[in-house]
């Protein structure tokens, strides 16, 4: 993929995912991403200097050592200590809840939208040399990649992402609890799930992880159908996970419902801004590169 | 208690139940759908499934009341009134008795203007959803609407029919026989007791009379001219004078434009007037009193013929006929002469009896066959049978006959019968007697009515002149076959003979065959119609069961109470209405709400 070719990151998610496998489409997101950047993604260049390296297309022209390029002819970025030591832990909620489609022809799961989507996030961060962890999880936590700053490790967390498949019930405190085992400093925990969970617990977790100096980013995925309440006439609608359901005409329903969920999503941005916690709401229809921005500046802002 | 107009629309309650079978059945179980954020769903409907169940609810109330009111409005329910202005929609005959009686003139006023304006307070109180007839002595009911009926009220004028009230009565029934609405009857009549008769009510009936009782009256009740023809020497007048005046009071007669003659009479009883002679002709006779208080019965006609009397050839007649003949004769009735032949067929008038000897029948029917007689004697009938009643005859026994048989010109000229079959009968100037007029055959010779039935037959039936009747305006009279037009004055009708004549009025109708005036009827008022003597409530309320009998004044406000119900389509309307806006605007709040 290469800048002057479709931009992947701002294509409709469902039409990118049909052009190939988890790792080309997450390379090309993230190679359009990248390009379109006015400045490197590339964070933590802190006062302490540690090495040069080559200078890459997108990297902040602030950062060239002019003085090698006026001895060599040659252009070198100074790179600092403090970039290559950022930790990150992406947690994922695998949960039954989270491989629901509210249209299957043309919108991806939440879990197929989330793999790509943390696929994507991983790579960048190794690209800019941090060390970067996954943890997926349903009612336990299903599996535990330390986090790791090698290119090589990225083809671990695509064959984690890959081999996923969605569990039964949800159940996020133990594995935002395990995030504290694989990250002794402080470091940044992406947390991606669809949020029908325990809230209290949840949250309870997220401000322990907070309380241990973490930057946390919840990104809280939801399907457009979920958003808007449509379907037959009348029907029973019923929790994948729970079971439990409830009978009712959509066309009655849809405004209180909507509202509801406004009323929701509110609930968690203010809890988590009280917490000092990034909150995004991502629905499966959004671009990945828009919430790759909006993540990826959040963490810029706190690093 | 609620009574229903169409009760069958009541049926129609059943659409009640469609919303709640609609509910029932949207009811079913569902398709389930997958969804994960039920918990929001719950949530959802925790906070508005008691305001959406209420509205529901409601919604499902006001769609069933609609429903109702409008069946029920349909139904055509009425209630019993209690200070409800309108009344149920009423079938109503109003029945006017504009019967010659109602033309008496009281306080200055006549009857008939008085229960004209009683009939119109009537109709002020009816509503368009009333069902209104009007019926008046002409016997037909009209139907039409308040403002139609008026206007044929205001035309109204005093009738020369006699109004029978519990025939009109009867009539009111038959029409509200046919109406789903619920009936009534307003009488509006003097109440003359004459005319009040026996009569089955089923409706409520409001009967409305004067306050005033009647006034004294006197009227001419007949007028009777005597045997026709008259002669040329001229005849008498006998007027009956009937009434409930008991003074005596002064009775004028004349023929034609003759010379009055007056005397002093009787209510009650007959005056006979000195003869009056007169030419040869058609003579109106006129018997008057002086103006009353009922102008309509002071006057009374009647037609008188003078004529030559017969020339009556009786040699060859039974010693009865020939009896008779002679007794005529010496009263001037016949002459001797050859213009009517008796017992024989002759070139000139004949009237012919069967023979004695039946071998001699055949012989007679051929001379009448030659003659062009169109009827000839057939098989002899010994069964003793009776005369049917008839002016020329009365019943009569008989007690032999030859039957008559009709030509080829068919069953005409037919003049008495008996059980029906002709025994009497003219073809030309030629009459034929079914029986020999001799006490073996028949009693008629031996009856008192035998001198007068000789007298028409020669003066009258054998010069091919037919008998004068007298009728009523609005009656029916039986026309004899040869009358083609009956003439009164400048109008004339044109008749099928034998036929029926109804004298639409007052006054001397003649009846013609061709050119020849062959006969008269006379239509005079009935007489019981100068009695004005009133009925007493007593006597209504036990004839007419249930009638409820008052003033003319105070039939208006009677009128619908009797069916005196409120309408409620009106106020269920209304009301269907109101839910018809109650349900579009929850419905609409609802839809709103939800998006």
């Amino acid at each position: 993929m290469s800048a002057g070719r479709a931009r992947l990151d701002l294509l409709d998610p469902f039409e990118v995912s049909k052009l190939g496998g988890l790792e080309v489409v997450t390379e090309g997101v993230v190679e359009g991403f990248l390009a379109g950047l006015h400045r490197s993604p590339r964070r933590g260049f802190s006062v302490e200097f540690a090495e040069h390296r080559m200078y890459q297309p997108g990297d902040d022209v602030r950062h060239v050592d002019w003085k090698i390029l006026g001895r060599n002819d040659r252009l070198y970025v100074k790179q600092f200590e403090e970039e290559t030591n950022l930790r990150a832990m992406v947690v994922c909620d695998a949960s039954r809840s989270m491989a629901w489609t509210g249209s299957a022809d043309t919108i991806l799961p939440k879990l197929a939208y989330a793999q790509r989507l943390i696929a994507a996030l991983s790579l960048v961060l190794l690209r800019q040399r941090d060390a970067t962890g996954l943890i997926t999880f349903d009612d336990e936590v299903r599996s535990v990649l330390p986090p790791r700053a090698r290119m090589s490790h990225w083809r671990q967390l695509l064959e984690t992402l890959g081999t996923l498949e969605p569990g039964l019930g949800t159940a996020a405190e133990p594995a935002l609890r395990r995030v504290v085992q694989q990250l002794r400093r402080r470091g940044l925990v992406v947390f991606v799930s669809d949020l029908l969970l325990d809230r209290t617990l949840a949250l309870k977790a997220l401000r322990f992880l907070r309380h241990r100096g973490h930057q946390v980013i919840v990104l809280h995925i939801m399907d457009p159908g979920e958003v808007l309440l449509s379907g037959p006439a009348e029907a029973r609608f019923e929790d994948p996970e729970s079971r439990a359901a409830v009978v009712l005409r959509p066309r009655d329903w849809a405004g209180a419902y909507r509202q509801t969920v406004e009323s929701v999503v509110a609930e968690w941005r203010l809890a988590c801004r009280r917490h000092g916690i990034a909150y995004h709401r991502v629905t499966t229809d959004t671009p990945y590169g828009i919430v790759l921005r909006g993540a990826l500046s959040t963490s810029s802002r706190a690093a | 208690m609620i009574e229903f107009l169409h009760p069958w629309a009541l049926s129609g309650l059943a659409g009640a139940t469609i919303p709640i079978l609609l509910h029932l059945l949207a009811r079913r179980e569902p398709p389930t759908v997958e969804f994960p954020a039920v918990r929001y769903l719950i949530a959802t409907t925790q906070e508005h499934l008691r305001r959406l169940k209420l509205q529901n609810l409601l919604l499902l109330a006001v769609r069933t009341l609609l429903i109702v009111a409008l069946v029920l409005a349909a139904a055509g329910p009425t209630v019993a009134r209690s200070g409800l202005p309108s009344h149920a929609p009423s079938a109503l005959v109003v029945i006017v008795d504009n019967s010659p009686s109602s033309g008496a003139v009281v306080a200055g006023t006549s009857r008939l203007a008085r229960l004209q304006s009683a009939a119109r307070d009537v109709l002020a109180r009816a509503t368009s959803s009333d069902a209104l007839w009007l019926v008046t002595a002409d016997g037909i009911p009209r139907r039409g609407d308040a403002g139609m009926l008026r206007g044929q009220l205001d035309a109204l004028a005093v009738s020369p029919y006699r109004l029978d009230l519990g025939a009109a009565l009867g009539l009111a029934a038959e029409v509200l026989a046919s109406e789903s609405r619920p009936g009534e009857v307003v009488l509006l009549s003097d109440l003359q007791a004459s005319a009040v008769s026996q009569a089955d009510v089923t409706v409520p009936l409001v009967v409305g009379r004067p306050a005033d009782q009647s006034t004294p009256n006197a009227g001419i009740g007949r007028i009777d001219t005597g045997p026709q023809p008259w002669s040329t020497d001229g005849g008498r007048i006998t007027v009956s004078v009937v009434g409930d005046s008991g003074a005596p009071v002064p009775v004028t007669a004349r023929l034609g434009e003759r010379p009055v003659r007056q005397v002093l009479a009787s209510v009650g009883g007959s005056t006979v007037f000195p003869p009056i002679a007169a030419p040869a002709g058609w003579w109106t006779a006129t018997a008057e009193l002086d103006p009353d208080e009922l102008r309509l019965d002071d006057r009374r006609l009647g037609v008188v013929r003078v004529a030559p009397v017969a020339r009556v050839n009786w040699d060859s007649a039974s010693k009865y006929v020939a009896a008779a003949c002679e007794v005529l004769e010496a009263n001037h009735r016949i002459a001797r002469g050859g213009e009517v032949t008796l017992g024989r067929l002759v070139r000139g008038g004949s009237i012919v009896m069967p023979p004695d000897d039946p071998a001699r029948i055949g012989a007679l029917n051929r001379a009448l066959a030659a003659r062009g007689v169109a009827w000839s004697y057939g098989s002899p009938v010994a069964e003793p049978a009776t005369t049917d009643s008839g002016a020329l005859t009365g019943r009569v026994r008989v007690l032999r006959r030859y039957q008559l048989r009709p030509g080829g010109s068919g069953k005409t000229g037919v003049l008495a019968t008996v059980g029906g079959a002709p025994w009497l009968a003219r073809s030309g100037n030629v009459l034929l007697v079914g029986s020999r007029l001799d006490p073996g055959w028949t009693d008629l010779p031996v009856s008192a009515g035998f001198m007068p039935f000789m007298d028409a037959l020669l003066n009258r039936l054998a010069r091919g002149e037919v008998a004068l009747s007298d009728g009523a305006p609005g009656e029916p009279v039986a026309l004899p076959d040869l009358v083609t037009t009956v003439r009164q004055g400048e109008r004339v009708w044109s008749v099928e003979g034998g036929g029926l004549f109804r004298p639409h009025d007052v006054g001397v109708y003649y009846l013609e065959a061709g050119d020849d005036t062959v006969g008269a009827v006379t239509a005079n008022l009935d007489p019981r119609e100068s009695r004005l003597e009133r009925a007493s409530d007593a006597q209504v309320r036990r004839l007419w069961k249930g009638a409820r009998t008052m003033t003319l004044d105070q039939a208006a406000p009677a009128v619908f109470s009797s069916a005196a119900r409120g309408d409620l389509r009106g106020p269920l309307l209304w009301l269907a209405l109101l839910l018809a806006l109650t349900e579009t605007a929850l419905a609409s709040a609802m839809r709103r709400r939800d998006n």
